[in-house]
Order: structure tokens, then C-alpha cells, then sequence
């Protein structure tokens, strides 16, 4: 599936999700392994590593609403912010 | 790098506003973002907008929902600006970056500027990733973290 990321105040990134290390559907149902071959779906934070941020620095939002960055990739528009926060 | 500080242009008036809502908001840190032209190394403020802190301990942390941080950045961009950085106010701390602040830092080159409380004072500060180049500098006052960057003075321009 091809997903635009777009990564507010910076640039926005065409992703193929088949291409996406750890994506694999003849390996559906199978648990993913250290080696990234045996994920049966991409995941929003596989997405995140292929524009080079970490789910730890960001918020990913689909139709404007935070989405689990482990949930299977379900849209073919993701808005990525990163975080404003400090103390 | 030209071994200048980089600068902020700020408003009076914003400064002002920035500055009342830090006072009424007190004990709590208020928090918003900066919008207008960014440069990494020039930027200059037109707008600021106001958001909630929702942090869950807003007297000594602060953060910005991502869904009211897409609002703005929503009505921001509406209005020709770009993101320019952000805002908040240290009510019982100096008007530089704390420990958690450089730890939570994740806008490279974006202004951070701060409002102290005790005493009233107002500075502002690059975030300098890792990869973004800048390197140390003795006539540069800076705050590091444990992460990959760190603040970088910048002089405010008020007018």
C-alpha cells in the first residue's frame, strides 16, 4: 500500500508499504523475528523508521486523531508530529 | 556557521501577551506556539497561539495534545506562516532550558523561548539536533542532553 507520511514542518515522504523491512504477507499470522522478514503487517512505526523518527520523539495522527504507533498500517494519509513538551 | 548568534525577532505586543499569560497562569507553565518565518538561523515571529498545557504535572512540565497541535499548525499554515517554535514559562525556574527540557527536545533548529517568573525574564533558544551541525563553542552558552543535541543560544530582537 502506498502511504503519504506527512511529517509537519518538514517534509512529506511517499512510502510503499510492501517495500518496509518487516512487512511480509506470505508470512501472515506468524510473530515477527529479529531478523525483520516475518512481520505479517507494517506497522505505523515501521512507517516511522522509514522517515527516520522514532516513536519516542513523535505523535502519529490519522483524520486528525492519535493513533497507536503498533497498530497495523490502515490509511493511506499519516500526519506525524513531533512532541512540544519539556519542563 | 558564521559564528553569530542566531536571532528571533519578537513583537513588543507578543512578548507582552506571552508575557500576561505566563503571569496568570502561574503556578502552572503555559505553553503555546510561535508562528511567521523560520529560518534556522533567522526567524521572526507573527503570530503567537496560546495552547493548553496538559501535562500531568503542569507546574513543573508542559505539553501540547498533538490534536490541538495539529489545530494550529492547521490555522498557522492557513495564514501564510510556518512554525517558527514554541513557548512556555518556567514560573520557579531561570529563563534557559532545564535538564527535562533538553531531554523532551525534538524540533531541530526551532526556537524555544522561555518566560521565568522569579525574575521576570524572557530568552530564547535553538534546539540543535545531532546531525544538524552545530558544533560546541566556547563563546556560546548552551544547554546539552543525554540525547543527540542540544540548545543554542539565540538573541531575541524585540521591536
Amino acid at each position: 500500500m502506498r502511504v503519504t507520511v506527512d511529517v509537519k514542518g518538514e517534509a512529506t515522504h511517499e512510502i510503499d508499504t510492501d517495500e518496509l523491512p518487516g512487512d511480509s504477507t506470505s508470512a501472515a499470522g506468524q510473530s515477527a523475528s529479529s531478523d525483520g522478514t516475518s512481520n505479517p503487517e507494517s506497522t505505523y512505526a515501521d512507517l516511522l523508521t522509514a522517515v527516520d523518527l522514532s516513536p519516542h520523539e513523535v505523535s502519529v495522527l490519522v483524520d486528525g486523531r492519535p493513533v497507536p504507533e503498533d497498530q497495523p498500517v490502515d490509511a493511506d494519509h499519516v500526519t506525524v508530529l513531533r512532541l512540544i513538551k519539556g519542563g | 556557521m558564521t559564528g553569530s548568534e542566531p536571532t528571533l525577532v519578537l513583537p513588543s505586543d507578543l512578548r507582552e501577551a506571552i508575557l500576561e499569560r505566563a503571569r496568570t497562569g502561574d503556578p502552572r507553565e503555559v505553553c503555546g506556539v510561535l508562528g511567521g518565518s523560520f529560518d534556522p538561523d533567522s526567524s521572526r515571529v507573527r503570530s503567537q497561539y496560546p495552547a493548553d498545557n496538559v501535562a500531568d504535572h503542569p507546574r513543573t512540565r508542559y505539553r501540547i495534545d498533538p490534536e490541538e497541535q495539529l489545530a494550529i499548525f492547521e490555522r498557522l499554515e492557513d495564514r501564510g506562516e510556518e512554525i517558527v517554535g514554541f513557548y512556555h514559562s518556567h514560573p520557579r525556574g531561570p529563563p534557559r532550558p532545564s535538564e527535562t527540557d533538553a531531554e523532551a527536545a525534538t524540533w531541530p533548529d526551532r526556537s524555544y523561548l522561555i518566560v521565568s517568573l522569579s525574575p521576570l525574564d524572557i530568552g530564547s533558544w535553538r534546539w540543535r539536533s545531532g546531525d544538524s551541525g552545530t558544533e560546541d563553542s566556547s563563546d556560546r552558552e548552551s544547554t546539552g542532553s543525554r540525547t543527540a543535541g542540544k540548545f543554542e543560544r539565540e538573541t531575541l530582537v524585540l521591536e
